[in-house]
């Protein structure tokens, strides 16, 4: 069958089993969106406000469906708008595929009209991308890109498509997906290696990251943790990969970890990292991290091996394969002494906390109305720390962060992508007044789209993580985080056509959580919070685990 | 950490901007080019041969390997 280009791409995607992509038109991208519109019965396209809002939409759906994730923006500034979002899944190893259109092949190079070299930009921070001038390329380079994007440890791809390949006819072949790339074999003697390490120690740590959740391992990885008697501690990334009620769940470690779960990973004799990368705001110091425990490594990437942390056994293949291979081999121990030491740190850290309505008291209360499927999105700053030390988490997929690129303004993209997965399932976004400036145009897509995402605005009314640093480290010296705007939330809601409410206290939050949860559409809850509030434990910045700051 | 010289022999696909990605790994991630050579392999128009010599201590050489190794259009990376 002959076709042009255009539909070339769009059949290729709904061969590849995409239902949402989301994107924005403009010149370069027009023939794809006249190929769309007779396509729009089995293909559905989500109209941001913005291209950096489909970014992080196609980059949460991702996230939460473990599919691919499509973004479609024109040439010139749709392109570079598409940047951060690009890097935020480079980041977060999420597979999203972005199509952008181009000049006319005969305009590259020409600085023409809304031409920029977006694969020369956006090379450090893809697995791969493509310039395609032939339509004859577009499908093959599509399903590459697709391949790509999910083999192995996952990222995004982009794929730039001239103007004149998008509309010359040839013929299509159907766009079938090709396998994914096979995963290099595991070299078998390290299972020896690492069951003596592991049959030996006596204080074994777990620390599960974002692998485990990639590869499906959460299962397999609560029964490794059973089989070796272990207490588990996350990465930020890591942290849905495990019910929130099994016991050996510590949380997460690193600069801003829970108690329990820096203090176990300080004290271990063996840490037996699954699915990490050991960044260094997980170890802190690395020669201090790294003095008194042997550490095994486990991981699909073979360039993450000794890149940060050097490791005493290193399993390079596909984690689900490797932890139940190594499942087979370790013996059954008990280590009754260590895990108890566990416990007296979780009684230590529950006894601390006070009542009233701050950020914990917020995130249990939300925590009241949703399930364990329910999806959670953050933004950055403190409140997303808030987030990942209590809410609490117990099914992969449920809880979308910017990890590593720390991007402020993810959070109401990504809940926009999870959320038109999802159904009428309500997503919750907890978000800070500052990141929620930078992309809350985007609620205008989730009231148009219909989405039920509940909004809860964490408002200090200053850029709180940025000011506990100068609290902490530069003498109270705020420069630049002091908000003090006057937005009104429920208006900016009402504005937008959705629905919005204040709470001040535990009371009125109730009120409002009833209300929004009941809406069809999307709310906007505006939570007041004091400003001098900090997330605490805190590791200072290159700091080691014996450094962390607990008051 | 001792620093020394090292030689790669880097076959990658004959593709536009293939030699961009290589040398930008180098500059995203911090690592010494001290000299390159770029041709045409030796009756395969598919292919080119990159020569590079690097310098970094026995850590560094081992990460420039693996990293150039997932570049897509890297077909074998070699230490001579
Ligand atoms: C795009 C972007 N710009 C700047 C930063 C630096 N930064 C990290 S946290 C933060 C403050 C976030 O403020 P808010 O969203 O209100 O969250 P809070 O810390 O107050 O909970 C800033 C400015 C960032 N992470 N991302
Ligand atoms: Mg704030």
């Amino acid at each position: 069958m002959k076709l042009r280009g255009a539909a070339i791409v769009i059949e290729t995607l709904i061969a590849h089993g995409v239902t949402d992509v989301f994107g924005y038109p403009g010149g370069a991208v027009l023939e794809l969106y006249n190929e769309l519109y007779s396509r729009s019965d089995r293909l559905r396209h989500i109209l941001s406000c913005h291209e950096q809002g489909a970014s992080h939409a196609a980059d949460g759906y991702a996230r939460a469906t473990g599919r691919p994730g499509v973004v479609i923006a024109t040439s010139g500034p749709g392109a570079t708008n598409l940047v951060t979002g690009i890097a935020t899944a480079y980041l977060d190893s999420s597979p999203l595929i972005a199509i952008t259109g181009n000049v006319s092949s005969n305009l590259i190079g020409k600085d023409s009209f809304q031409e920029v070299d977006i694969a020369g930009i956006t090379m450090p921070v893809t697995k791969h991308n493509y310039i395609v001038k032939r339509a004859e390329d577009i499908e093959d380079t599509l399903c590459e890109a697709f391949q790509i994007a999910c083999s192995g440890r996952p990222g995004p791809v982009l794929v730039d498509i001239t103007k004149d390949a998008q509309i010359a006819e040839v013929e299509f072949y159907g766009g079938s997906p090709k396998a994914l790339f096979a995963v290099p074999e595991t070299d078998l003697d390290a299972f020896e290696k690492a069951s003596k390490l592991i049959d030996e120690s006596e204080k074994p740590y777990i620390y599960c990251g974002g692998g485990v959740i990639s590869s499906g391992a959460g299962k397999l990885l609560a029964d490794f943790a059973e089989r070796i008697d272990a207490p588990v501690g996350f990465s930020m990334m890591g942290l849905s990969a495990m019910d929130c009620d099994n016991p050996r769940k510590l949380g997460m470690t690193g600069m801003h970890g829970t108690y329990p779960a820096i203090k176990m990973n300080e004290e271990a004799d063996l840490i037996i990292a699954v699915g990490v990368r050991f960044s260094d705001r997980a170890t802190g110091d690395k020669d201090e991290y790294r003095k008194n425990t042997k550490i095994v490594h486990i991981d699909i990437d073979d360039a993450e091996i000794n890149k940060n942390i050097s490791c005493d056994v290193d399993i390079v293949g596909n984690i689900s394969e490797s932890l139940s291979a190594l499942c087979k081999v370790v013996k059954k121990s008990s280590h009754a002494e260590w895990n108890a030491l566990a416990e007296n740190y979780k009684r230590e850290a529950e006894a601390k906390f006070t009542g009233g309505f701050n950020p914990r008291s917020i995130i249990r209360a939300v925590q009241k109305f949703t399930g364990k499927n329910t999806i959670v999105a953050t933004d950055v700053g403190q409140h997303q720390m808030w987030v990942a030390q209590y809410y609490r988490f117990s099914n992969p997929r449920t809880f979308l962060t910017s990890g590593g690129l720390g991007t402020m303004g993810f959070g109401m993209g990504a809940a926009i992508g999870a959320s038109s997965a999802n159904g009428a399932a309500r997503t919750v976004l907890f978000t800070g007044d500052g990141s929620f400036h930078m992309n809350l145009n985007e609620f205008a897509t989730a009231v148009r789209y219909k989405l039920p995402i509940v909004v809860i605005v964490m408002n200090n009314n200053v850029l709180g993580m940025v000011r506990q640093w100068q609290t902490l480290f530069y003498e109270k010296r705020y420069s630049q985080t002091v908000l003090d705007r006057v937005t009104d939330y429920v208006k900016l809601a009402e504005a937008f056509g959705g629905t919005g409410y204040k709470a001040a206290n535990l009371e009125e939050l109730q009120n409002a959580l009833d209300g929004a949860f009941k809406s069809g559409g999307p709310v906007i809850i505006d939570c007041a919070i004091d400003r001098d509030e900090m997330v605490l434990p805190m590791i200072p910045a290159g700091g080691s685990y014996a450094d962390a700051i607990y008051n | 950490m001792e620093i020394k010289n090292f030689t790669l022999s880097i076959i990658v696909t004959n593709k536009a901007g293939v030699l961009s990605r290589v040398i930008g790994l180098f500059s995203k991630r911090g690592y010494n080019i001290d000299t390159l050579y770029v041709g045409p392999k030796v009756e395969d128009s598919r292919h080119s041969r990159i020569i590079m010599t690097s310098s970094g201590d026995d850590a560094t050489r081992e990460q420039i390997i693996k990293q150039l190794r997932k570049i897509f259009d890297v077909q074998e990376v070699k230490l001579i």
